[in-house]
């Protein structure tokens, strides 16, 4: 399976496509911030790490062979500013598994954005690479992200507590996950709103 | 780590090392298509089951991070052997460790395994100071389940068809339970509290 998407992924608000280098500066704004980098596994970068990390991600805009990623940076299409990126990683060929991940700059919070992303690289993994099942993953403390995943239709599989040590501490782990069959579902209006009567257990919390 | 003496002496059973007059009991249970999906190496014949009993002849100790050790489940009264059980220590920085076990079959449903695992758990905590321990069963393993549950281990994850085993989507459990949360069960007994399942 070879999946190379067409460029640039529009929704409503946001256009998703691959990172160049002059955006260096944009990714630099919010990855070396103290309240982004709390929740992923890197430090604060540099403003060189920040290029590297860029000049990284030119190129990982296909799937080819299991464990390649796909890494996109997300503009608003209003005002062509990146606010933030979206990656989505091959895991396994055999199961058809990804996972997804995403990292917003935090002057862009809490509209929806995030989601509007992650439901467009949704799509893509279920139609067009033919995915079985994508997983997401975030530090238990990161309220927003679980609810995010919760918001997608996402169950939570696994809640892993003190399993490792993460920069000196204990790391607690969130795994949520979602079957092709379960995002099908999610976007058939009638039961999308049986959804909303019934939310999943989560959103309850 | 520091020594611990072997067998294992608990109400019923002796958990020792692996001898290799096991051979004829471990193939009976080890090549079960429920037995063989958390062994270390698959395991299809006679011949896996003598690789199976060489590597864990040597698992006798924990030394390294990677290290497992095994041990035969022996029922005192009859020097029978019901199963296995074994600890991995995973992790040297988080201190983390996994439990495995399998039992014969025919011997199920008297609470050897519970034993043994416990017996495990003990010196896991005790002997090698792990911070948690681990254990993973198949989601349809009923009896796996429980027991694990019943032992205080807490459901942490529930993974659904997140890969494929013999040809069919996989389905995992995996229970934990730390340092503090085992002592504390050993002497305070809590009153039922209605946990929010994982899945």
């Amino acid at each position: 399976m070879t999946v190379h998407p067409d460029y640039p992924i529009l929704t409503e608000r946001l256009a998703l496509r691959p990172f160049s280098r002059g955006d260096v500066d944009a990714v630099y704004a919010y990855r070396s911030r103290e309240d982004v980098a709390r929740y992923l596994f890197d430090p604060p970068l540099s403003r060189e790490e920040c290029a590297e990390a860029v000049q990284q991600r030119i190129g990982q805009i296909a799937f080819e062979l299991e464990g390649d990623k796909i890494v996109l940076a997300v503009d608003l299409r209003e005002s062509g500013a990146l606010i933030g990126e979206m990656s989505l990683i091959w895991r396994s060929a055999e199961a058809r598994q990804a996972e997804i991940g995403w990292i917003f700059h935090p002057d862009h919070h809490r509209r929806g954005y995030a989601r509007e992303a992650a439901s467009a690289l949704l799509d893509l993994a279920f139609d067009k690479a033919g995915i079985h099942r994508v997983m997401a993953r975030c530090d238990a403390h990161n309220i927003a992200s679980a609810r995010l995943m919760e918001r997608l239709g996402m169950r939570r599989e696994a809640y892993f507590r003190q399993h490792a040590v993460v920069k000196g501490k204990w790391d607690e782990e969130l795994i949520y996950a979602i079957l092709a069959s379960e995002w099908q579902r999610q976007r058939e209006p009638a039961l999308d709103a049986n959804l909303r009567r019934f939310p999943p257990l989560g959103e309850a919390r | 780590m520091t020594s611990f003496s072997l067998p294992i002496d608990t109400p019923r059973l002796l958990l020792r090392s692996f001898q290799p007059d096991d051979y004829d009991a471990l193939c009976v249970y080890q090549p079960l298509r429920e037995v063989q999906r958390y062994l270390e190496i698959p395991i299809r014949d006679k011949a896996d089951v003598l690789t199976s009993l060489n590597l864990m002849r040597r698992q006798v100790s924990l030394q390294r991070p990677g290290d497992t050790l095994t041990l035969a489940i022996v029922r005192k009264h009859d020097k029978r052997l019901l199963g296995q059980v074994s600890l991995r220590w995973a992790d040297a920085t988080a201190s983390q460790g996994e439990i495995r076990f399998a039992l014969d079959p025919r011997h199920s449903g008297n609470g050897y395994a519970s034993e043994a695992v416990r017996a495990v758990l003990d010196l896991a905590f005790d002997q090698f100071k792990i911070h948690r321990v681990s254990a993973r069963c198949d989601g349809r393993n009923h009896r796996s389940a429980k027991l694990l549950q019943k032992l205080g281990m807490r459901l942490e994850a529930h993974y659904r068809e997140h890969a494929l085993f013999q040809g069919e989507w996989d389905e995992e459990l995996h229970f934990a339970i730390l340092d503090r949360e085992w002592r504390r069960s050993s002497k305070v007994r809590d009153l039922p509290v209605n946990t929010p399942r994982v899945a």
